[in-house]
C-alpha cells in the first residue's frame, strides 16, 4: 500500500497553485490544438519547450503532458463535426463520428467520446501507477550493455511499427542519430561536424529541430491544404442533445473497456503510440461485432473504442519514458528532451531520485483528466466556435510563436535560421513520405546510445559479445532482430500499415 | 517525375555516403559506422525507387517560399528593429503564402499578435527581448 502514500505525496505536489495553474494551461491548450486541425501536440509542445526553461521541471512536465493527453480529448471534436481529424489519432473517429453528426446525433457522439476518453485515460493512469515502480526496480539492474540493447530495440520498434515504410523509418532514425553526433564529443572534447561554426559546438538545438520539422514543415504543407471550412451550424449542441439513448449505453461499456485494453497495451510498447492504438481498437471492434455492417454509418462503438484507446495509450506511453528513459514516440522524445535540458536524468532512478516529478506528474494526470471533462462537456459550444478561426489567421500566428520561441532559448538569431533550415528539410521529408518522428527519436537517443556503447565496450575490454552473453541484453537483441526480420518480411508482402478495410 | 524522384533518392544516398568516409579514430567510430549504415539504407530506398511508378511530388512553391521568407525576414528585422516590427514583417510576408492576401485583415492580425507577444513574452515571462530597438 506504499503506492497510496506516494500518490498522496504526488497530489501534494500537483495541488500547489503553480502546478495546478500550469496543468490547467496544458490541458486547455491541448484541447485547443486538438480541436483545431493543422496543428498537433508535437508542434505545440515544441513551440512551448523554450517557455519551460522559465519554470521548475515538474511544473514544465505537468504542462507539456497536459497538452499531450489534452489533444486526445479535443481531437475528436473536429472529426465528429467536420469530418476533419484534429489530430492523427482521431482520424478513425471520423469514420463513425461524422455519420452520427449527419444524422443529428453530434451531441451524443461528443458526449460518449468525452466519457470514453475519461474512463480510458483513468484506467491508463492506474496501470501507469501500478506498474512503473516495479518496472523501474527491474531496470536498476541494467548495465551499459542492457541500456544500449534496449535503446536499439526502442529505435527499431519505433521505426518499424510506425506508419509508412519501415526502411524509410530506419533511415530516418539513422539520420537522427547522425544529427545527434554534431557537437562536442563528451569523452574526448573533440568537435565533430561543426565545420568551425561556434554555435554548433553544443550540437543542434533540440527546439530548433523539433519546431522546424513539425512546426514550419507542417505549416508549409498545410497552407493550401486546409480550406477555410465552416463547421456545420445547423444543429446546436445542447445538453439535451447529448443524452445517449438506452441503446447507446448498452453499446458503450464493452467497446470502451476493449478500447482501453488495446490502447493501454500499445501505448506502453515503444514505438506504437496513440494513432496505431486507435486504429487497432477500431479494427478489433469491427472484427468482433455481430453487426459489422453498421460500422462507418454512425456506430457508437466505432467512436467509443478508438477514443478510449488513444487516451489510455497517451497515459501508458509514459511508462517506458519515465521508468526506462526510452521514449515511445516523438512527443515522449520531446518530454525526455525537456527533462534532460532541465538537468533531470531520465531513467529507472527517476522515481527514487525525483519522486516529486514522477508522483507529481501522475497526480496531475488525474487532475488534468477531470479538468478535461469539465472543459469538454459544458464548453463544447466554445470549441465549436473555435473551429471557425480561418487558417489564414492561424498560420502567421504559429510562425510567430515558433520564431520568438526559438529565439528566446539562446537569445540568438542563429537558431531562427536553424529552424528555417530544418523546416525546409522537414517539408521535403514530408513530400517524399518520410516520417520525421523517428528522426527526432534518433536525435535524442543517439548521444545516450553512443555513451552506453562506449562504456559497455570499455567494461568488456572491446569484446562485442557482451551484448549476447548477458541475458537481458541478449533478449533485447533477440526481439530487435525478430522485429527487423518481421519488418523485412512485411515489407516484401507490402502489408505493414494497419489499414482498415471498409 | 519518376526520374526526378529516383535521382533525388540517389543523391540522398550519395550525400549520406560522404558522411561515412569521414572516419576518425576514437570519437569517429560511432559516426563512421552510422555513415555506412545510412549509405546502405540510402541504396535500399533508391533501388526500389527505380522500379516503381513515381508519384507526383506535389511541391508547392508559393507557400514554401513565403513561409521561409517570413521566418528569415523575422530574424533579420528582429536584430535591427526589435520584436514588434519583426512581427509585422512576418505576418505580411506570410500573408502572401495564400493567394489574394487581405492587407487590412493582416494589419489587424499583426497588431493583435504584437500586443499578445509583448504581453506574454516580455511582461509575462520576462524573456530578454526588445520590443523596439534601433540598430542598423
Amino acid at each position: 500500500m506504499e503506492v497510496f502514500g506516494d500518490l498522496l505525496f504526488g497530489f501534494q505536489t500537483a495541488f500547489s497553485l503553480q502546478n495546478l495553474m500550469y496543468c490547467f494551461i496544458g490541458v486547455f491548450l491541448g484541447t485547443f490544438v486538438g480541436v483545431l486541425p493543422g496543428i498537433g501536440a508535437l508542434a505545440t509542445i515544441s513551440m512551448l519547450l523554450p517557455l519551460t526553461f522559465y519554470v521548475p521541471p515538474t511544473t514544465a512536465l505537468i504542462m507539456l503532458a497536459g497538452i499531450y493527453y489534452g489533444t486526445q480529448y479535443g481531437g475528436s471534436t473536429a472529426s465528429i463535426l467536420m469530418n476533419l481529424p484534429g489530430t492523427p489519432s482521431s482520424a478513425v473517429t471520423c469514420l463513425d463520428g461524422y455519420p452520427m453528426s449527419n444524422s443529428g446525433r453530434a451531441g451524443v457522439a461528443l458526449f460518449v467520446t468525452t466519457l470514453a476518453s475519461f474512463i480510458g485515460g483513468s484506467i491508463g493512469i492506474v496501470i501507469l501507477t501500478l506498474f512503473s515502480p516495479s518496472l523501474a526496480e527491474v531496470a536498476l539492474a541494467f548495465g551499459p550493455a542492457e541500456y544500449f540493447a534496449m535503446m536499439l530495440l526502442g529505435l527499431v520498434a519505433a521505426s518499424t511499427l510506425s506508419q509508412g515504410s519501415p526502411v524509410k523509418g530506419i533511415a530516418m532514425v539513422l539520420v537522427g542519430l547522425g544529427l545527434g553526433m554534431v557537437g562536442t564529443d563528451v569523452q574526448t572534447g573533440q568537435q565533430r561536424y561543426t565545420f568551425g561554426i561556434p554555435e554548433l559546438s553544443d550540437g543542434f538545438n533540440l527546439v530548433a529541430i523539433a519546431m522546424g520539422l513539425f512546426g514550419v514543415g507542417e505549416v508549409i504543407a498545410s497552407v493550401n491544404k486546409i480550406r477555410d471550412q465552416k463547421a456545420d451550424q445547423r444543429q446546436k449542441i445542447t445538453f439535451r442533445s447529448m443524452i445517449p439513448t438506452r441503446d447507446d449505453w448498452s453499446r458503450f461499456w464493452w467497446p470502451m473497456l476493449r478500447g482501453t485494453g488495446v490502447g493501454s497495451f500499445f501505448g506502453a510498447l515503444p514505438g506504437t503510440g496513440t494513432t496505431i492504438s486507435a486504429f487497432m481498437a477500431y479494427a478489433v471492434e469491427k472484427k468482433i461485432s455481430k453487426t459489422p455492417e453498421r460500422f462507418g454509418k454512425g456506430a457508437v462503438e466505432g467512436v467509443v473504442s478508438p477514443e478510449a484507446a488513444n487516451n489510455a495509450a497517451s497515459q501508458t506511453a509514459f511508462i517506458p519514458t519515465l521508468t526506462l528513459g526510452i521514449p515511445g514516440d516523438a512527443v515522449m522524445a520531446l518530454m525526455l528532451g525537456a527533462m534532460i535540458i532541465a538537468g533531470v536524468q531520465p531513467g529507472p532512478r527517476l522515481i527514487t531520485e525525483h519522486p516529486e516529478i514522477f508522483w507529481g506528474l501522475v497526480a496531475s494526470f488525474w487532475i488534468g483528466n477531470v479538468l478535461l471533462v469539465i472543459l469538454n462537456l459544458p464548453l463544447i459550444g466554445m470549441w465549436v466556435k473555435l473551429l471557425q478561426i480561418p487558417y489564414r489567421f492561424l498560420f502567421p500566428s504559429i510562425l510567430m510563436f515558433i520564431a520568438i520561441g526559438v529565439f528566446s532559448v539562446n537569445n540568438n538569431t542563429f537558431d531562427i535560421f536553424m529552424v528555417l533550415i530544418f523546416g525546409v528539410f522537414g517539408y521535403f521529408l514530408m513530400l517524399l513520405r518520410f516520417e520525421p518522428a523517428p528522426l527526432l527519436l534518433g536525435y535524442i537517443l543517439g548521444p545516450l546510445m553512443e555513451e552506453h556503447l562506449r562504456r559497455a565496450m570499455l567494461l568488456s575490454r572491446g569484446d562485442p559479445s557482451v551484448f549476447v552473453t548477458r541475458p537481458i541484453s541478449a533478449a533485447f537483441i533477440f526481439v530487435t532482430t525478430a522485429l527487423l526480420l518481421w519488418a523485412i518480411y512485411a515489407a516484401i508482402k507490402g502489408k505493414i500499415n494497419p489499414k482498415i478495410d471498409d | 517525375m519518376m526520374i526526378a524522384v529516383g535521382l533525388w533518392f540517389m543523391n540522398h544516398a550519395m550525400e549520406s555516403y560522404s558522411i561515412g568516409t569521414l572516419r576518425r579514430m576514437g570519437p569517429g567510430f560511432f559516426p563512421a559506422v552510422l555513415g555506412g549504415l545510412i549509405a546502405v539504407f540510402g541504396v535500399l530506398i533508391a533501388l526500389p525507387a527505380f522500379f516503381r511508378e513515381g508519384d507526383p511530388l506535389g511541391f508547392e512553391g508559393r507557400p514554401f517560399l513565403m513561409v521561409c521568407l517570413s521566418i528569415g525576414v523575422f530574424a533579420f528585422v528582429l536584430e535591427r528593429l526589435g520584436m514588434v516590427p519583426a512581427i509585422f514583417a512576418l505576418v505580411f510576408c506570410a500573408a502572401f503564402a495564400k493567394p489574394g492576401p487581405n492587407l487590412i485583415e493582416n494589419l489587424g492580425l499583426s497588431v493583435f499578435l504584437a500586443v499578445a507577444a509583448v504581453a506574454v513574452f516580455i511582461w509575462g515571462l520576462g524573456i530578454p527581448i526588445q520590443a523596439f530597438r534601433w540598430n542598423i
